[in-house]
């Protein structure tokens, strides 16, 4: 199994990471951490 | 979110970029409702609130920002609100939904205000600013933040100066009441929107050095000190490429870059992240608002001697109809010559000046080719001689 990537915040910074990273590699296992009810909204 | 707020963008599903579901698609696991509540490095494990203890081999914080409230007795009313995140437009929406929303306060008179200012009153709704200074947004000369309050009492939206809040209570007329030095004012509700600051609880939690700004510390390549871990977005510091100094500037545009380039290294390529300018824009009503670089007091602070002119022309040819006057306000450096920063206010043409001078910035560019930069010229758009050239030409001869 690739790497375990844990990424703490799913805003604008935290999803682009998860998105960017899984075009990369898939092999990587991504984990998007985010305290409210939604992810990546546009200001 | 204030143009969902304000109903200009209508659909919920408009302002999501990627919802959770899209991510599973892609095999990312995507956990909502749930908060980091501490990084156990010694096992490499992130602890959650529902108990789960994560591992990781690395790790990335977004952790984002946390609004700033006034700290009165009252303000976790039903019915206050900061808007930072989008559950708290969504919140906000569906409370001007569930009461009879007749009036509404916002404290504070940065840009945030400023659109929310335009959203509320766009409802329909009789609308007050609060505001502890004399003058809104002070990023900009006072010149144009004057030119910014015209257009807020043209548009009917009141403004208040040199408010000292003191509390928040029930209100009579209306839901609640906010009381100033100035006495009693009430609203249905209320809009905290004096500033965030970067939430780095996780990151000094962890032992991560902060900046000066009070925001993770990070390379060119978004790593922090720590080996393995990554910061990105709102909680992390960026690179100005004016004052060469490190900043926080919590935009969301910054934090998509700063995203990709972490997740480049995260997937096994290099790429740094070449920083920023500190371009800035915002709408209030009929009025384009935009800045770029940095302003006199943070020129000199970053060891500049810096000098300034402000000139007001046209936004597009004077001889054509539907022109209308355009604020353009350019900073150099006495010693180099070179352009330090702009500011740029006007019912239209205004961002386009600051994008361009943004670019100009980002290359290093002196007054003398600011002066004589090749711009699309056309009367629907500009003069033969563009606010840019005049405003440079000004100010090199000042120097």
């Amino acid at each position: 199994m690739g790497k375990q990537v844990v990424i703490i915040g799913a805003g604008a910074g935290g999803a682009s990471v998860a998105a960017e990273a899984r075009r990369r590699d898939p092999s990587l296992a991504i984990a998007l951490i985010e305290q409210r009810g939604q992810v990546s909204v546009a200001a | 979110m204030p143009y969902y707020i304000g109903d200009v963008i209508q659909e919920e599903k408009r302002l999501i970029a990627r919802t959770p579901e899209k991510f599973r698609e892609t095999g990312v696991d995507v956990r909502i409702d749930t908060r980091a509540e501490e990084v156990d490095e010694a096992a490499r494990e992130v602890l959650l609130s529902d108990g789960t203890r994560l591992p990781y081999d690395i790790l990335v914080l977004g952790t984002g920002t946390t609004p700033l409230m006034p700290g009165i007795p009252g303000e976790e009313r039903e019915g206050v609100f900061a808007l930072r995140q989008y559950t708290d437009a969504l919140r906000i929406k569906s409370w001007l939904k569930q009461v009879p929303c007749r009036k509404a306060i916002i404290i504070g008179a940065g840009f945030i205000g400023m659109e929310m200012s335009e959203a509320l009153r766009g409802r329909g709704i009789e609308t007050v600013v609060h505001h502890r200074g004399t003058l809104p947004v002070s990023r900009w000369d006072p010149e144009f933040s004057k030119v910014v309050v015209e257009e807020l009492q043209k548009k009917g939206v009141s403004f208040v100066t040199g408010s000292e809040l003191r509390s928040v209570e029930e209100g009579i007329e209306h839901k609640l009441r906010l009381v100033t030095n100035h006495g009693p004012d009430e609203a249905d509700l209320i809009l905290m929107a004096v500033g965030v600051r970067p939430n780095a609880v996780l990151g000094k939690q962890m032992g991560l050095p902060l900046g000066k700004s009070g925001a993770i510390r990070v390379s060119f390549s978004q790593q922090t000190e720590r080996e393995g871990v990554y910061a990105v977005g709102d909680c992390a510091e960026t690179f100005h490429r004016v004052s060469r100094r490190w900043v926080n500037v919590p935009l969301g545009d910054i934090a998509n870059k700063q995203g990709r380039i972490a997740g480049v290294n995260i997937g096994g390529g290099a790429m740094t992240f070449p920083g920023i300018v500190g371009a800035q824009s915002f709408k209030v009503f009929d009025l384009e608002v935009a800045a770029t670089g940095l302003g006199e007091r943070e020129a000199a602070e970053a060891g500049f001697d810096p000098a300034s002119t402000l000139i007001w022309g046209n936004a597009i040819a004077g001889s054509m109809p539907g022109n209308s006057p355009l604020g353009l306000k350019l900073i150099a450096d006495r010693a180099t010559g070179k352009l330090l920063g702009a500011q740029a206010v006007g019912k239209a043409g205004a961002v386009s000046r600051i994008n361009t001078l943004s670019a100009a910035l980002w290359a290093g560019l002196s007054l003398d080719d600011a002066g004589w930069l090749d711009l699309a010229y056309a009367p629907p758009f500009s003069g033969s001689w563009d606010p840019i050239h005049t405003a440079a030409q000004t100010l090199k001869r000042k120097l």
